[in-house]
């Protein structure tokens, strides 16, 4: 899903700028709207990441059960992409 | 989504994993080994196979109740492999699982060729492939062998096995009935490992594709050395099962006569880099019983560093079922052994340990 998701990425940065240089107004309420955009972007990669890990986690746990406090751990470890993707947001 | 489409590898390498490491290891063989074999019923009972043994305790005593539970053990760790599997990843498991078939259906001609009732060979089933088990008992209580192909009519084994049927009639040795089974199965399961045919050659699946290769040309290597040793006028050539990369069937005839030959066809191989000092081992190897424990060691060794390369994907499980059957033969051979009074070294050769 995400290797689909990669290739549109350049087409969109072309309209955004397109549309930026028209309406040049726009750009202030743009540049909110965009970084909203990255931090679910980051939100959905995170997700992904995530998925494969809290299958393996739970395979690990289900064999044995001391494995959960790490098992936990390495499924919430990219979670840290939010949160960098959230500094984004300050930073603008 | 991931490189093999719609399934879940990373579940089921993980539990595959963690049942890995409670694999019997070295230490343990060595414990085994000077035991009897109650001793090594109530080793066992404290490990991995105590549900199996409780189980199966009441009904069965001595070596019978150690294979019985060996076998169940094993059936359930498979079943539970095709359980947990989704998507491409329970097909390809699936379908290299129908080995047990083919074990079973060589395991119950035997039976009839040496004329053992149904009860006897039922420890040796392994019911972990696609036929089921009242379809082995039916086999087994035919009268014949050419009745009991028969039976087999409307399974992929019919066919191969009623062509294969005249040469063994004319030889009265069970070779070209178990290479009609092996080649079936391996024909099944390299020809159809990818939809369109083409060789992929690299990711998870040219992994998959190596590790088959393997198990073939090893089997092939295998083959040849046993008909070599009963000086039988068989073409080696004849029993070649197709797919393997490492030899051709002409090439195979002439390195059964020479092993030196063959060791050094080895050596120079895709196999070498990886198997260098047990290849060593199978150069001492001076009986033909050492000389294929040392090519299941290589086989075993060779998979594992395969698992290895693509860690989340099929061959790590196909690694640990080879890893699993070899336990299986392993604690198999010990209780055996000691059942028969054998010799604690001699033994030890009958164990193929990583």
């Amino acid at each position: 899903m995400i290797e689909q998701l990669v290739p549109i990425v350049p087409g969109f940065t072309e309209v955004v700028l397109q549309a930026v240089e028209q309406n040049p107004e726009y750009g202030e309420e743009l540049k909110f709207g965009l970084a909203a955009l990255g931090v679910g972007l980051a939100a959905l990669g995170a997700g992904y990441a995530e998925r494969g890990i809290g299958a393996a986690a739970v395979g690990a746990i289900a064999e044995d059960r001391d494995m959960f406090g790490a098992g936990l751990l390495l499924t919430v470890l990219p979670e840290t992409l939010v949160i960098f993707a959230i500094v984004v947001i300050f930073l603008i | 989504m991931n490189a093999i489409g719609g399934s879940n590898p990373e579940y089921v390498n993980a539990r595959v994993r963690a049942r890995r490491a409670a694999l019997f290891d070295e230490d343990d063989y060595r414990k085994l080994i000077r035991m009897s074999p109650d001793e090594i019923t109530r080793y066992m009972e404290e490990t991995e196979y105590e549900a199996e043994i409780n189980a199966l305790g009441a009904r069965h005593s001595g070596v019978d109740l150690i294979e019985y539970a060996l076998h169940r053990n094993l059936a359930k760790h498979f079943h539970d492999l095709l359980h947990w599997s989704e998507g491409r990843l329970h097909v390809l498991i699936a379908r290299y699982l129908r080995k047990y078939d083919a074990w079973n259906l060589k395991t119950v001609i035997r039976g009839i060729y040496t004329g053992f009732p149904y009860e006897q060979i039922q420890t040796d089933l392994i019911l972990a492939g696609d036929l089921d088990e009242s379809l082995f008992e039916r086999m087994a209580q035919a009268e014949s062998i050419e009745e009991a192909i028969a039976i087999l009519e409307g399974t992929v084994y019919h066919d191969p096995l009623s062509t294969a049927y005249p040469d063994f009639e004319a030889s009265d040795i069970l070779v070209p009935l178990e290479n009609a089974i092996d080649r079936q199965f391996y024909g099944r399961l390299l020809g159809d490992r990818s939809p369109e045919g083409s060789f992929v050659r690299e990711g998870p699946m040219a992994m998959y594709t190596e590790f088959l290769q393997a198990e073939i040309d090893f089997l092939n290597i295998k083959n040849a050395l046993r008909l070599a040793m009963d000086a039988s006028d068989v073409d080696p050539a004849e029993y070649f099962i197709e797919g393997g990369r490492l030899f051709s069937p002409d090439e195979i005839r002439g390195l059964v006569a020479d092993t030196d030959q063959l060791l050094m066809a080895l050596r120079t191989s895709t196999y070498g880099d990886a198997l260098g000092p047990l290849l060593d081992d199978l150069e001492t190897a001076d009986s033909l019983i050492e000389f294929e424990r040392a090519l299941e060691g290589l086989l075993l060794a060779y998979t594992e560093r395969l698992a290895n390369v693509y860690p989340v994907s099929v061959t790590s499980i196909l690694s640990y079922i080879l890893a699993k059957e070899r336990e299986i033969n392993n604690i198999r051979a010990i209780a055996r052994g000691k059942e028969a009074g054998l010799a604690v070294s001699e033994i030890e050769q009958e164990l193929v340990i990583i």
